[in-house]
């Protein structure tokens, strides 16, 4: 009987080990041969790849026209998940890489993330492909840089460009910028806004002169989200923009090298930004939504004209600026600060933050390769860049290449300008902004020429289009901009752009002890700042600032930011070498 | 061995198939062999089967896990695993221990667990109230239709529970716009994002959502009592209060303290999904609680080596929990529970 026993001890472990066992996956498959990418897909088995992309803002299948050109060339359906939808920061991405299968086709930022998937064997080696791939060999020094290290094709930089990396990678609209309501400034009778802290009183008289929106529902001049937040409040960081800094971890680096800050420094400018938000929403000015909605919820508020002021065109512009809105003269324009030194990005020479790469478990690797390859052509960047960068979609539809230069048809202008329209049943039906391309991805930079056209992929920088698209919004500001007919012409012509070269800088890998403490500090400072932009009076502001520096230095903020000032002036020393090597 | 004295091995093995359990045993036997079945039941080394799958079930579910505390000693990345990660001792026990503010965070992380499972065990009492007053109700529609809608919320999750306290509750909610309509405020009333209450609210909602499903289990132990006892109290002249004061609640406190010591047990597990729902900027100082702050460390922030090691100071606290309860009963009662 005892030894009975024994063995059931013995074998009870056993058991569930084995049950655990069958959880996990059957190893890696090679695939030794490298098959031909040059033949025609369209013929082969249907399949469902899953793409894991860290940049969709959509979580299934892709539909629409841009599924079925997909489905046409490839005959493969996107099964697209998203951690930007499912939430929770890295909690999708550390499941499925802890399962083993990260996805077939992944999207994932360069640096610790691609260096641990391919340590850790999660990515197909792409060499014996890319031999025989059209259009990405032209990057070819790009994606040796990329991949410098590791033992073989791992991943493909995207937003790829022939730029020099001292231009700024946006030729219409800059990341960031004081954007306005036009029309109500207008009628203010343009103040001159001399710092960011005059914008306040300009603020208050538009929200005093128009308190509620077209739809009846209350006006704010801000409104405020946490779902970006990161480092630091995602909206604290956007005004310190104005003055050419980004973020490097806790530091505030400014795009010439010249100032590093520790953003907890009661003078730095994210306190600056902060006090700026309490001394607004102490004038009534802050939706008090702000602390509780999430991004589509401010969307929608912007779309209906209930905030008064954005951070980014790529907000403010997106939802208010239909044609419509601009031939009644309303819209989102830049109002200028007079002391800015508006924050650009320089083309990256080397491609952006993010990385494409191919699963380790793959069913069918080579269509994979060839639907990147196919990406990365003029017609896969025509259709796949996202569209608020300026995606054109595919030739044919919403464009043609005319007698001067390539120009939108009627169709394109209400599917893209005017707010949208049906696509005819050959090209897939349903409506046009339901089938653009969920992956989200630019594979080179809107503004590099199309070889099939001589003009750049943005449809915004054609001839075509800048003719036909004046109207009283841009008229009005272009008068009072000195005839300026871009934003970006504008910061040019007055000196108050600070480009940042496109070094294509990684950020090395954290220690394990710096990684934890940063993202306890990031939650503290997350929290103190919200606290502080809504504090009730001056002494209640102070004591929290007291409150989050003493709290951040008592779980190591010293030690990390230790760390981010060396990364910042690595990246620094990045840019003066990218720049004097192409500048 | 003594137990089988005087029953047959063989008759025995031969009667009772393996595989059966003593339930098995008891019908099939009859009671004429009862006696002889009993035993035996004990004893067989079949019966031992009987327990394996259970014992599996223990032993995967309640101890391999505690194999994952091994991640605790390791740099622990998921592409990487186990073996791939880096071996890095103590390090995240010290790093715990290492900063007051550390220590401070975990001890206010520590009150709000105790103070919100402390407040709901201070409240279980209104379930047993609630469903003496509910059972005295005479209308049967009526006392059906409380029933089933104070029964109702305990099966929403709570993600949506949160939907309807955002509705009511936000700045543009029902409550604000409605209060803002009647004239009484002029800016918007922060109930959600305000660190005022947090524990109270946090509070009220788990008694919206549980009370009702609270009263179930009292409502069957009044239809358990017997009715004599009632008939006998109202020919002593009894009124309706003083039946419920002397006969029904006396009657339900059995109930009252077995649930009461389950629910000290589960001190620590006050779940997360509530305070996940409800948690922002404004009030994380006061909702966080253990379980939450493991899930905020691991998942969000991404440091699943340090959230095991937090995760393990749950087990230890539960542990010295359960050692001082032991040793109350032990001075009370005269017996050890373990």
């Amino acid at each position: 009987m005892r030894s009975r026993k024994a063995v059931a001890v013995l074998v009870a472990p056993l058991l569930g080990l084995l049950s655990l066992a069958a959880c996990s996956g059957t190893g890696t498959s090679e695939d030794p041969e490298a098959a031909s990418l040059d033949q025609d897909w369209s013929a082969a088995d249907p399949i469902t790849i899953d793409v894991f992309d860290g940049l969709a803002n959509y979580q299934g299948i892709q539909g629409g026209w841009f599924g079925k050109i997909v489905k046409d060339k490839f005959n493969m359906e996107l099964n697209i998940i998203a951690p930007n939808v499912a939430g929770g920061g890295d909690t999708l991405y550390n499941t499925r890489v802890s399962g083993g299968d990260l996805g077939d086709l992944i999207v994932t930022d360069k640096g610790e993330k691609l260096d641990e998937l391919v340590e850790g064997g999660l990515l197909h080696d792409m060499s014996p492909y890319y031999e025989s791939m059209e259009h990405l060999p032209k990057y070819d020094a790009a994606i040796q840089t990329l991949n410098e290290s590791k033992d073989g094709v791992y991943g493909f930089p995207t937003q790829l460009s022939s730029v020099k990396p001292t231009e700024p990678n946006d030729d219409v609209d800059p990341t960031f910028g004081p954007f306005l309501r036009w029309d109500y400034y207008a009628e203010l009778g343009y103040p001159e806004i001399g710092t960011l802290e005059d914008l306040l009183p300009v603020l208050k008289d538009m929200q005093d002169a128009h308190p509620e929106a077209d739809n009846g529902k209350p006006s704010y001049a801000i409104s405020l989200f946490k779902d970006w937040d990161g480092n630091m409040m995602v909206m604290g960081k956007q005004p310190t923009t104005l003055y050419g800094y980004d973020e490097m971890g806790f530091v505030l680096a400014k795009a010439d090298g010249s100032d590093y800050q520790s953003i907890i420094d009661s003078d730095s400018q994210y306190v600056r930004a902060l006090r700026f938000y309490y001394e607004a929403n102490q004038m009534g000015l802050v939706d008090p939504d702000s602390t509780t909605q999430n991004y589509d919820t401010m969307f929608t508020k912007y779309q209906n004209g209930q905030v008064l002021l954005s951070w980014w065109p790529w907000l403010g512009q997106s939802a208010y600026n239909t044609e419509q809105n601009m031939a009644e003269g309303k819209g989102f324009m830049i109002a200028p600060l007079q002391d800015q030194k508006v924050f650009a990005y320089g083309a990256e020479v080397y491609g952006g933050e993010q990385v494409v790469a191919i699963g380790s478990q793959a069913e069918d690797p080579a269509r994979i390769a060839a639907f990147i390859d196919w990406l990365y052509s003029p017609e896969g960047v025509q259709a796949s860049a996202s569209e608020t960068m300026g995606a054109a979609g595919p030739v044919g539809l919403t464009w043609e290449n005319g007698p001067d230069g390539p120009e939108l048809t009627d169709f394109g202008r209400k599917a893209i300008l005017e707010g949208g329209a049906d696509v005819p049943a050959d090209w897939g039906g349903g409506a046009y902004k339901d089938g653009v391309s969920t992956l989200n991805f630019s594979a080179v930079l809107p503004i590099d020429e199309d070889p099939t056209t001589g003009y750049p992929y943005n449809y915004k920088l054609w001839p075509s289009y800048q003719e036909t698209t004046a109207n009283p919004l841009t008229e009005d500001w272009s008068e009072h901009m000195g005839g300026a007919t871009t934003t970006m012409e504008y910061l040019r012509a007055n000196d108050m752009l600070l480009v940042a070269p496109g070094a294509s800088f990684i950020t090395p890998t954290d220690e394990s002890e710096i990684e934890t403490a940063r993202n306890q500090i990031k939650a503290s400072i997350v929290e103190y700042s919200w606290k502080m932009s809504f504090a009730k009076d001056d002494a209640e502001f102070e004591s929290l600032l007291a409150e989050m520096q003493e709290t951040v230095n008592g779980l190591g903020y010293e030690k990390v930011l230790e760390v981010d000032m060396a990364n910042a002036r690595a990246q620094n020393d990045a840019r003066v070498a990218v720049a004097n090597e192409f500048g | 061995m003594s137990l089988t004295q005087g029953a047959p091995r063989e008759v025995l093995g031969a009667r009772v198939p393996p595989g059966t359990g003593p339930a098995g045993a008891l019908t099939g036997g009859g009671r004429g062999r009862r006696r002889g079945a009993k035993p035996h039941g004990k004893t067989s080394p079949y019966m031992f089967l009987v327990v394996c799958p259970f014992l599996v079930l223990v032993f995967v579910f309640s101890y391999l896990p505690l194999l994952g505390w091994v991640t605790a000693l390791y740099d622990y990345k998921p592409a990487l695993g186990l073996g791939g990660s880096e071996f890095v001792g103590l390090q995240w026990f010290e790093i715990l221990v290492s900063s007051r503010t550390q220590l401070e965070q975990i001890g206010q992380v520590m009150v709000n667990t105790l103070a919100m499972s402390f407040l709901g065990i201070a409240t279980s009492l209104l379930p047993l109230f609630f469903a003496m007053f509910l059972n005295e109700i005479r209308a049967t529609w009526f006392r059906n239709t409380v029933q089933t809608l104070t029964t109702l919320p305990n099966f929403i999750s709570w993600v949506l529970v949160y939907m309807i306290a955002f509705s009511l509750f936000s700045t543009s909610g029902l409550v604000n716009t409605t209060l803002h309509d009647w004239g009484l405020i002029t800016v918007p009333m922060k109930f959600l994002d305000t660190d005022q209450h947090v524990w109270l609210t946090m509070l009220a909602w788990s008694l919206w959502k549980g009370v009702g499903w609270g009263a179930i289990m009292y409502l069957a132990a009044i239809s358990g009592i017997d009715p004599a006892l009632y008939e006998s109290a109202r020919i002593d002249g009894a009124g309706r209060f003083q039946l419920m004061r002397y006969i029904t609640f006396p009657h339900l406190l059995p109930t009252f303290v077995v649930l009461l010591i389950l629910s000290i047990a589960n001190i620590l597990n006050n779940g997360m999904e509530q305070y996940y729902v409800f948690q922002n900027a404004f009030n994380r100082e006061y909702i966080q609680v253990l379980d939450l702050y493991v899930y905020n460390i691991g998942m969000t922030g991404n440091s699943l080596s340090l959230a095991t090691v937090l995760s393990m100071l749950k087990s230890l606290i539960s542990l010295a929990l359960l050692m001082s309860a032991n040793a109350i009963a032990k001075r009370v009662r005269g017996t050890s529970i373990i």
